[in-house]
């Protein structure tokens, strides 16, 4: 029997990039949930968006940083990672996550040029 | 063409690197001020980014892992957010100058006015990036720098002392007229350091090996692409010294337009001369702003983790096509604004050297680390050239900005 993997969280998952179902990137791990279990804390979830990094940026960029971009923030449950290696893939696709909306939007306005 | 098409990417990259609007006045001002003096700086810097574009490209084919998405996990979050906001400063800056340079060229060739030429050039540019393929770009525009030989021609012909080129090799005390003079010469040094080594040249490459679907079977081909590519930008670039040392330095003339550059292949070879040096200018600039402004989309992708690739289809990577629109947007309005586009690349090219420094140390980090590239992680050779340059380019970034003061940002 092979032993479990070992996953550092910082190293290993920690500002990846994350892609879904179909290939596509769709955002990075800006931070982790944990929550509190019987056995101790466990991850619940990536944390995506300007909501998660702007709490790891010093204060004056934070500020800046919400200003510029708002606190919006997706949590993508553990339950939904499949695979960590270079990238952290995911079992459900972006829109589904609610992940890759501005994108899809950009995308459906420049569609409406010619060769997009 | 085949795998020798790739060939065309490492001479754009090199040609957008070595013979930008920025390092072709640099290059000649400094061969007019010093001789062939800063001749082994010149090899010293080509060294310096083919070994950090090879462990780039070969991370990128083992690994598809583009550069901005290894500085942002191995440097952190806050750090990586700091490499990119100097990174994409000196992308603008750098595409805002090519913009302006390739409208003075148009302009030396029509005589039509400066602005209405910057607004045709932006429309050329978002035209060419948004319906040309990006293999297509490389062959294009690489192919078009070509051009540029005509000032290797020249240097020929003009018969310079090769004896005293030789000579410029090998690193040594300077021979200068006093400390200003000194300082003059470690500016110099610095800046031609930092213009040959410039990060956009690594993200751009190694994004670009991604858009051209390298495998690890393609490593030998980096190696190709990369000691061919930047072997001929070198040798343009010792043309270029070669031209100011024989031709600008006696006349005292200091070129600081990037036209007069042209002046020593008409004085060679007449109109044809002329012509094919502003045609080749016109390629290296125009080639310089796709590769800025596409490397300011890369960075902010990969650190985003957006989609992205000129492989795409616009819709397909929404935010990374309009980051490079904006690119060319916002450097046509900054250089319409009445900035003199050769300021804009001595800034950029004195703040971008602080940047390298925090761009190669993730590059190598990765390429040395076995876990991750297996049987294709640096060996001896790599790592010491690896470590040898992260050391020389840290020195180099300290010594940047006090020297650009002490100088008058290079005006003695």
């Amino acid at each position: 029997m092979t032993s479990p993997r070992r996953i550092d969280l910082l190293r290993d998952v920690l500002d990846h990039e994350i892609v879904d179902a179909d290939g596509i990137a769709c955002g990075m791990v800006d931070d982790i949930e944990f929550v509190a279990t019987p056995n101790g804390p466990a991850v619940a979830a990536l944390l995506v968006g300007p909501g998660a990094w702007l709490t790891r940026v010093p204060s004056l960029v934070a500020v800046i940083g919400e200003w510029l971009f708002g606190r919006s923030r997706v949590s993508v449950p553990w339950e939904h990672v499949v695979d960590i290696s270079e990238v952290i893939r995911l079992d459900a696709k972006a829109a589904d996550l609610r992940l890759g909306r501005l994108d899809a939007k950009v995308g459906r306005w420049l569609a409406k040029l010619p060769m997009s | 063409m085949g795998k020798a098409a790739e060939l065309f990417l490492g001479i754009l990259t090199a040609m957008g690197g070595f013979v930008e609007i920025g390092e072709l006045t640099f290059t000649l001002d400094g061969g007019a001020h010093f001789g062939y003096q800063l001749l082994w700086v010149t090899a010293l810097g080509t060294l310096g980014i083919m070994v950090y574009c090879e462990m780039a490209g070969r991370v990128a084919a083992v690994k598809r892992r583009p550069v901005f998405s290894l500085i942002r996990e191995r440097n952190g979050f806050t750090a990586a957010l700091a490499t990119l906001l100097a990174a994409n400063i000196v992308n603008l800056l750098t595409c805002t100058a090519e913009i302006g340079g390739v409208a003075l060229i148009w302009q030396l060739m029509s005589g039509w006015p400066y602005r209405a030429l910057l607004v045709a050039a932006m429309a050329f540019f978002l035209l060419v990036v948004w319906f040309m393929p990006f293999e297509w770009i490389e062959r294009v525009f690489g192919l078009g720098g070509l051009l540029m030989i005509v000032f290797i021609a020249a240097v020929w012909t003009m018969g310079p002392d090769w004896g005293e080129m030789a000579a410029g090799f090998v690193p040594r005390p300077p021979q200068v007229q006093g400390p200003r003079d000194g300082l003059l010469y470690a500016y110099f040094a610095v800046a031609l350091m930092s213009s040959i080594m410039l990060p956009y040249e690594t993200y751009f490459y190694a994004s670009g090996g991604i858009e051209d679907d390298w495998k690890p079977s393609d490593i030998s081909l980096n190696r190709f692409v990369v000691i061919v590519g930047f072997g001929l930008g070198a040798l343009l670039s010792v043309a270029l010294v070669a031209i100011g040392a024989e031709f600008f330095g006696p006349h005292r003339i200091e070129p600081q337009l990037p036209g007069t550059a042209a002046l020593a292949a008409a004085a060679q070879f007449g109109k044809l001369g002329l012509f094919i040096a502003l045609l080749g200018m016109f390629f290296a600039f125009a080639g310089a702003a796709i590769e800025t402004a596409l490397s300011g989309a890369y960075n902010l992708a990969q650190f985003a983790g957006w989609p992205w690739g000129k492989y795409k289809k616009p819709r397909e990577a929404g935010r990374f096509s309009l980051t490079w629109i904006a690119a060319f947007v916002v450097g046509t309005l900054v250089v319409m604004s009445g900035i003199d586009p050769v300021k804009v690349v001595e800034y950029s090219i004195v703040f971008s050297v602080v940047v390298l420094p925090f761009t190669y140390f993730p590059v190598l980090m990765v390429a040395n680390d076995r876990r991750i590239m297996g049987e294709h992680a640096n060996g001896l050779l790599a790592k010491v050239l690896g470590w040898f340059f992260l050391v020389a380019i840290t020195v180099t970034a300290l010594a940047a900005i006090p020297l650009f003061i002490l100088t008058h940002g290079g005006r003695g």
